[in-house]
């Protein structure tokens, strides 16, 4: 075969491939040609023929990109996405809530978010359903929002009377895992018994005195039994923190943020009392000569 | 999964065009819908994006009439074919009761196919089925390409490539042209009812 028919036909299939949207191989056949013609001594027009090949590769470079950059899921109109809802449903539950919590997953799945975060917040009304529907709406705010927007939705469910404290436990454990899979370390404010919270801490912060150091006494896991004493390095009211060294992995294993203490020890310069904390925050101290220990947040709730 | 009303003696099944992007599985629908309108239950719905891919899935309801006494609807479904879009299609496959693997006769996309039905098997072995138990038909299609000077493969060459362990019908079709569509949805059929008739004995 001439090399003037290869070129025609390598600009043929190209053109086709085109056509048919398959444009990393269109641009290949091109590029092709553009080096066949290149080698050619005397042909006609020879410049132009490049330039106008050139022009068709830049052409399909930027349609490339736009398909690249496309949207992976628009917004699909409303009836289609009753049609997902219905199509992909496959449960056929009769009740009716709990078809309604399959169609927001549907939705969902088909990354048709915003709809699916109106059905599950509807959802959260639901007594039976809540859990389930506000762990869906944390992992929406994981796909579309951020990690950030879903810890202020847990923060905002924490404030609101509906949400009975067994199941703010269960969605923080879920939060707190979604969390923990990304790799992200936020503090997750811990879940308190409403008489934890308001009367029992309000009479703690009456009188509290300056607690110097603390004696926990663990009632169950590696430690049960014994008595770790920590100095306390900061006292805020009823909150005091201490520094836990890196070298204490168990201690800092079982000090999981919400976790009870029901044995404590409160050291002052004029006392010593008995009483109850919660552990509030974890956090990893990243500078500084404590570089790599942890600081530890309890409230005292009963003393 | 198909449904089974043996009340109201309706069967309803699901078919899924696979395959690799720009194959033409939504063209293999958009000429059953011209062709055939008679049987066609509701509109056909696509979407689509950028480029005129399909982004998430077409959808066309089609009635076959009756087999023995029993109506028989059929949901055909495509698949996005972007390599990209691989949880739509999984959640596409899910249910099938019946496949139709569009394969591109282009040289260029030799590898594609293969990856495609790889793909297929993956999914469908991630939902309990098996490639080599659901009804398969396989369509070797843009056939019409050749006229135009464009290398294609040989039927040969696409049955040892994508058939040779499934020994599964197959087509030459240009779904362009409407060539052999018919046929391949007609034989697709014929194969997901057999397979449903093994699972339910309906009454006579």
């Amino acid at each position: 075969m001439s090399v003037k028919s290869q070129i025609e036909l390598l600009l043929r299939e190209a053109e086709i491939y085109r056509s048919q949207g398959l444009l990393v191989e269109a641009k290949g056949k091109y590029n092709v040609a553009v080096d066949l013609i290149g080698k050619l001594d005397q042909a006609k027009n020879k410049e132009a023929l490049i330039q106008a090949i050139c022009r068709k590769i830049k052409s399909l470079t930027i349609s490339y990109h736009q398909i690249e950059r496309a949207q992976e899921a628009p917004q699909m109109p409303p009836k289609v996405q009753d049609l997902v809802k219905n199509l992909f449903s496959f449960s056929q539950d009769k009740d009716e809530d709990k078809a309604a919590l399959e169609g927001a997953i549907t939705l969902a799945k088909f990354g048709q978010y915003d709809r699916a975060l109106e059905e599950f917040s509807e959802l959260t009304k639901k007594d039976s359903l809540r859990v389930v529907a506000c762990k869906n709406i944390l992992r929406c705010c994981f796909s579309v929002y951020s990690p950030e927007e879903a810890v202020e939705r847990y923060k905002k469910w924490l404030k609101d009377d509906l949400y009975s404290k067994e199941q703010l436990q269960k969605i923080r454990l879920f939060l707190e895992d979604l969390l923990e899979k990304k790799g992200i370390e936020i503090q997750l404010p811990a879940v308190l018994d409403a008489d934890e919270a308001t009367i029992d801490q309000d009479r703690v912060d009456e009188d509290l005195i300056d607690i110097s150091s603390i004696g926990i006494t663990f009632e169950g896991g590696p430690q049960k039994g014994q008595m770790v004493e920590m100095e306390v390095s900061f006292q805020s009211g009823n909150m005091i923190s201490l520094i836990v060294s890196s070298k204490d992995r168990e201690l800092i294993e079982s000090l999981k943020v919400g976790f009870r203490l029901n044995d404590v020890q409160f050291f002052s310069p004029i006392a010593i009392f008995q009483g109850s904390g919660i552990v509030m925050a974890k956090t990893k101290i990243n500078s500084g000569p404590k570089r790599g220990d942890y600081s530890l947040d309890i409230k005292i709730v009963n003393t | 999964m198909a449904i089974f009303n043996l009340k109201k003696r309706v069967i309803e099944c699901k078919i899924v065009y696979y395959g690799p992007g720009r194959c033409g599985k939504t063209t293999n629908l958009e000429y059953i819908f011209k062709a055939y309108k008679k049987q066609i239950k509701g509109e056909m719905v696509s979407i689509n994006t950028e480029g005129d891919r399909t982004l998430f899935f077409d959808f066309l309801p089609i009635g076959l009439g009756k087999v023995k006494g029993c109506d028989v609807r059929v949901q055909l479904y495509t698949v996005p074919g972007q390599v990209q879009y691989s949880s739509t299609r999984k959640l596409v496959l899910r249910g099938v009761d019946g496949v139709v693997f569009v394969a591109d006769s282009l040289k260029v996309r030799r590898e594609k196919n293969m990856e495609s039905l790889q793909d297929l098997q993956k999914n469908l072995k991630e939902y309990g089925s098996s490639v080599f138990k659901t009804p398969l038909v396989m369509q070797f299609n843009k056939r019409d390409l050749a006229a135009q000077g464009i290398p294609l493969m040989s039927i040969e060459q696409m049955a040892r490539d994508l058939n040779r362990q499934l020994k599964v019908p197959y087509f030459e079709t240009s779904a362009f042209l409407g060539q052999g569509v018919g046929q391949t949805l007609k034989e697709c059929m014929k194969l997901t009812l057999q397979s449903l008739q093994k699972q339910v004995q309906w009454a006579q």
